[in-house]
């Protein structure tokens, strides 16, 4: 598994040489943002087995809070990611315990309505703070160890950095005793308390820790665009990332992964080839509910599954 | 496993190639290339639609620009600033000579500093908000369409004409919506107007029933409005139907226009507003620009294609007037220029702050007779220039 | 006291387009996304119905028949084979419905803003408590109290009601005794896609019809679901009463609090009773 990973992320970094197209950089850096938070998102989602509604509420805090600190000194990018990171984490902590007291589709929904306060929130009553609908503009790009990042090719290199972290941490908690613990948890969670294990504190866990991962793509997010609005706490986002982690596969490394870049690399080229776009990506959804319960992920797998077979003389 | 994720690398690799073969990704060198950032869906997609083919029809006509084919590039910012941030900096990345966009203000807000670090000038020709040439303006950006100051001046002068004695304001809960609201209440309260009460929405409010009693019960004379969009033709859909407008004058700023006069129906006949721009407007130039847009589009121009013909028209004289592709002659040429051939009479582009200086123009919602529009607005008031412009910041 | 009135008729629009969604969710376990798209649909094709006819009552009719066909046909080829299964598939799906429908109106009527007004009889206003209040608005109370008292009938006293009763808590046992409990699914959720039509219909009069109205009401649907209790009709109604009085009081007196006020009605509810506030049924949490 190390051994794909590290070859996957070879051929990212070399990518920029094949590849000259600024714009298209760009796109690969916003995709590679949105991995993270999916990639997080899953540990909730999939590995754990709790539907969260309200996962942009940690994006978003976190981008507010990595604005306010790298707009004082773009040299403060570390610290002011750190700080994304921890204030994701911490939200994400509040947001559990308040949630986790309930279960199914309340949980669910308790989650929804705490980002939606959140949103409304920024949007109105703290405008004088986030700068309301119209946010923050002007969120400098890094500036330390002599690079300036607004290179596009510079920055697309430092979020690839964060990408393989994301990937790295992801694959060694999966398999962790704690990564074990939780897919427990979601098997059967009566079992797993029986067990012995602190199903409650497991679930906060693995809630602070997807909130981590959120709120440093919420700072990267804002990083990449120069920009920071109450959109990342808005539930299409959240919706975004639920639907972008069920198409690629839950429960997987790579499943986030494929969902991100199937989505939306789908919506970018679906776009420019017919205004009907809007349904016809309605229409794979649907198809891909009904054919595909696995994810792209899991339809990859069946497939690798079907050679293997093949082979047998 | 290792399969699949080899086939999902093949996958991605194919993706990206697949995308490099988009229309959209690549901007030739060899032409002059208009990088649109507009909404085509969301709550704005009228919005961005109709700036569309304005500007489509100016290039339509203009064909070459120094020599070379001009075109232009549409992305969809979806009436979201995060993804208008996005789609400019792709066509900004892909090569563009200049940016033109957003309808929001909150949008073009967003991408303003993009154009300012990239160096490409960025057209507005539709967001209001003062900020735009004010407080947030850079080098780059350049307005040829209203501002809200202009635009609560006219209503402050409806104000004084008519007599009113006291208004009531409903306002979107937006920045654009308080700002200009702030600016409004300023000038009511030197003319000795009083304001009867003050009602802030949320933006996608359905329902203004409690906010329309409050007003007819406050005694104001007066109902002032800022809202956009959708939020004005329910507002002022509900108050029709309890007949408000026997009751208070209504109007606002540049928040109804003639398509919006035709969704909220027949009640809209009295309300007042600035308008942007009319289809009637009597100049020769805007007689030709109504006579091929309804040629080529089948409907009669709304402000927001009338300003896009216009902005990008004005941009391209300039450019042609240079004779040369540095886009730093572009800037300095701009400011202070005069568009003389402009749909609404001369502009001119002042050099401080980049905001084009033009007439206004006050309108009514009137019932129209075939071809036109059945509610439509009628211009009743055309204000000069001095006097509608905040001074040039120091 | 009119505001009173007024709080009255906007609870009355609340529960209208919600008593679809807590029907379905509460009947089948499905949380139907697309709900807030079907509201939408309901008021375009309503509006087209008036634009050919002239005629809303019938438009009032026959649009949420066209529109429980749509549902119905979504249900049976897509949605039945995902009974049982994780929601988040469902909201996949549903979200599928959404984009689907929003293309579809896109491409029949455009992105202009449509219009539809209140039928002739109801265009006037009426003078009560000092304010003008119109008849259209009037009519939505008396209409929307009808429909729930037929709602609560159908599901409470009749044979189809304790069917569908039966079916959500134990279909294997109700289609041991005969009932095709395919059949039955199907139908509660036209039910429910009806509802949304009506809702829109009757909703149309008041707002612009436009790309994207079905997001704008979907959060609003949430929280009267919720907070009356996912299921429960009568739950629905208070829950409507209660966000529509706090709105229409909260606008009079407080307009910056009515947000806060209502979220924090929302989370208090999802804190200590999760169920709903007017749900008699304790459902397992």
């Amino acid at each position: 598994m190390k051994r794909i990973l590290l070859l996957l992320l070879l051929m990212l970094c070399l990518a920029p040489i094949v590849i000259q197209d600024r714009g298209h950089l760009y796109f690969m850096t916003l995709i590679m943002i949105w991995c993270v938070f999916a990639i997080g998102y899953d540990l909730v989602f999939g590995v754990t087995g709790l539907l969260s509604f309200g996962h942009a509420a940690f994006l978003g805090v976190g981008s507010y809070v990595f604005a306010f600190i790298v707009i004082q000194n773009p040299a403060l990018f570390p610290l002011a990611v750190i700080a994304a990171g921890l204030a994701g984490g911490a939200i994400a902590l509040i947001v559990a315990a308040l949630a986790l007291r309930l279960s199914g589709i309340y949980f669910s929904l308790m989650t929804l309505a705490i980002a939606e306060l959140l949103f409304f929130a920024a949007s109105s009553p703290l405008r004088a703070l986030t700068g309301g609908e119209d946010g923050v503009t002007g969120v400098p790009r890094p500036r330390f160890l002599g690079l300036d990042f607004l290179d596009d090719t510079k920055f697309y290199q430092l979020v690839l950095g964060f990408f393989a972290l994301a990937l790295y941490v992801s694959l060694r908690l999966r398999n962790s005793p704690f990564g074990q613990a939780l897919k427990g948890v979601k098997l059967n969670e009566v079992r797993a308390d029986q067990v012995g294990f602190n199903v409650k504190r497991l679930k906060l866990a693995a809630f602070a820790v997807s909130g981590v991962y959120a709120g440093v793509a919420g700072a990267l997010l804002g990083s990449l665009m120069q920009f920071v609005n109450p959109q990342g706490l808005h539930w299409s986002t959240s919706g975004d990332v639920v639907i972008m982690t069920l198409l690629g596969g839950i429960g997987t490394l790579f499943g986030p992964v494929l969902g991100v870049v199937v989505f939306e690399v789908l919506k970018e080229t679906l776009s420019s080839y017919t205004i009907h776009w809007y349904g016809i990506l309605g229409l794979i959804f649907i198809v891909a509910t009904m054919y595909m319960p696995n994810g792209i992920h899991g339809v990859l797998v069946s497939m690798r599954a079907g050679l293997v077979r093949e082979k047998k003389p | 496993m290792k399969f699949a994720v080899s086939l999902a690398r093949a996958l991605v690799g194919a993706a990206i190639l697949l995308s490099q073969q988009t229309v959209h990704a690549q901007a030739p060198k060899d032409a002059f290339v208009i990088g649109g950032v507009v909404p085509l869906s969301g709550a704005y997609a009228l919005l961005g639609t109709s700036m569309q083919k304005g500007a489509d029809l100016a290039v339509e006509q203009r064909g070459k620009v120094l020599g070379k084919p001009v075109k232009a590039l549409w992305e969809d910012s979806e009436t979201k600033p995060q993804t208008s941030v996005q789609k400019a900096n792709k066509l900004l990345a892909g090569g563009v000579s200049v940016l033109f966009g957003d309808g929001a203000s909150g949008q073009t807000l967003a991408i303003m500093p993009v154009a300012d670090q990239r160096k490409v000038p960025l057209i507005v020709t539709t967001s209001a908000a003062d900020q735009i040439t004010g407080s947030a303006r850079n080098k780059y950006t350049f307005r040829t369409s209203n501002l809200a100051f202009m635009e609560t001046r006219m209503a402050a002068e409806y104000v004084k004409k008519v007599g009113l004695k006291s208004v009531y304001v409903v306002a979107v809960d937006q920045p654009v919506g308080r700002d200009t609201w702030a600016t409004m209440k300023a000038s009511l309260t030197a003319m000795g107007v009083k304001v009867a009460g003050e009602d802030f929405a949320a933006i996608g409010s359905q329902d203004y029933s409690v906010i329309i009693d409050k007003v007819a019960k406050s005694g104001a004379d007066g109902l002032f409005i800022v809202t956009t969009g959708a939020d004005t033709i329910t507002l002022l859909k509900q108050a029709g139907q309890v007949k408000l407008g026997n009751k208070v004058k209504i109007f606002g700023t540049g928040f109804l226009d003639d398509d919006a006069a035709m969704a909220v129906g027949p009640d809209v006949v009295g309300v007042k507003t600035v308008a942007r721009y009319h289809f009637s407007y009597d100049t020769p130039t805007n007689k030709a620009f109504v006579e091929a847009y309804r040629k080529k589009y089948d409907e009669w121009p709304n402000a927001y294609a009338g300003h896009a013909f216009d902005g990008i028209n004005w941009f391209m004289d300039v450019v042609e007037k240079t004779g040369s592709w540095d886009s730093e002659k572009w800037v300095a040429a701009f400011e202070g220029s005069t568009h003389t051939n402009s749909l609404f009479g001369p502009r001119q582009m002042r050099a401080c702050d980049h905001q084009a200086l033009g007439v206004g123009l006050w309108a009514e919602a009137v019932k129209g007779t075939a071809p036109q529009p059945a509610l439509m607005l009628k211009v009743t008031d055309t204000f000069p220039p001095a006097g509608l412009f905040p001074d040039c910041p120091k | 006291m009119s505001v009173v009135l007024i709080g009255l008729s906007i609870g009355m629009l609340l529960f209208l387009l919600a008593a679809g969604l807590t029907l379905v969710f509460g009947l089948l376990g499905v949380v139907n996304f697309a709900h807030g798209s079907l509201y939408m649909l309901g008021a375009y094709v309503a509006f087209q119905l008036v634009t050919w006819t002239g005629n809303f009552w019938l438009a009032l009719v026959i649009a949420p028949i066209i529109v429980g066909l749509v549902g119905g046909i979504l249900e049976y080829f897509t949605l039945r084979p995902l009974y049982g299964r994780d929601a988040a598939y469902q909201l996949l799906l549903t979200f599928g419905y959404i984009l689907l429908i929003e293309e579809f109106i896109r491409m029949a009527w455009g992105v202009n803003f449509k219009s539809l007004n209140p039928p002739p009889g109801l265009a006037g206003t009426t003078e009560i408590f000092g304010s003008t209040v119109t008849d259209y608005r009037i009519f939505i109370i008396g209409f929307g109290t009808l429909l729930s008292i037929a709602l609560f009938y159908v599901i409470e006293r009749t044979r189809i009601g304790i069917v569908v009763r039966a079916a959500s808590v134990n279909s294997a046992m109700v289609s041991c005794l005969g009932i095709d409990v395919g059949r039955v699914r199907t139908g509660v959720f036209v039910a429910g896609t009806m509802l949304a039509a009506i809702s829109g219909v009757i909703a149309g009069p008041l707002l612009p019809l436009k790309l994207g109205m079905s997001f704008s009401i979907i959060i609003d649907c949430f929280m009267v679901v919720v907070i009356g209790g996912l299921g429960n009709i009568r739950g629905a109604i208070l829950g409507a009463m209660l966000i529509g009085m706090t709105r229409a009081v909260g606008q009079q007196f407080a307009a910056d609090w009515i947000f806060l006020l209502t979220y924090a009605l929302l989370i208090v509810t999802l804190i200590f009773r999760p169920e709903g506030l007017f749900n008699v049924k304790v459902r397992q949490a």
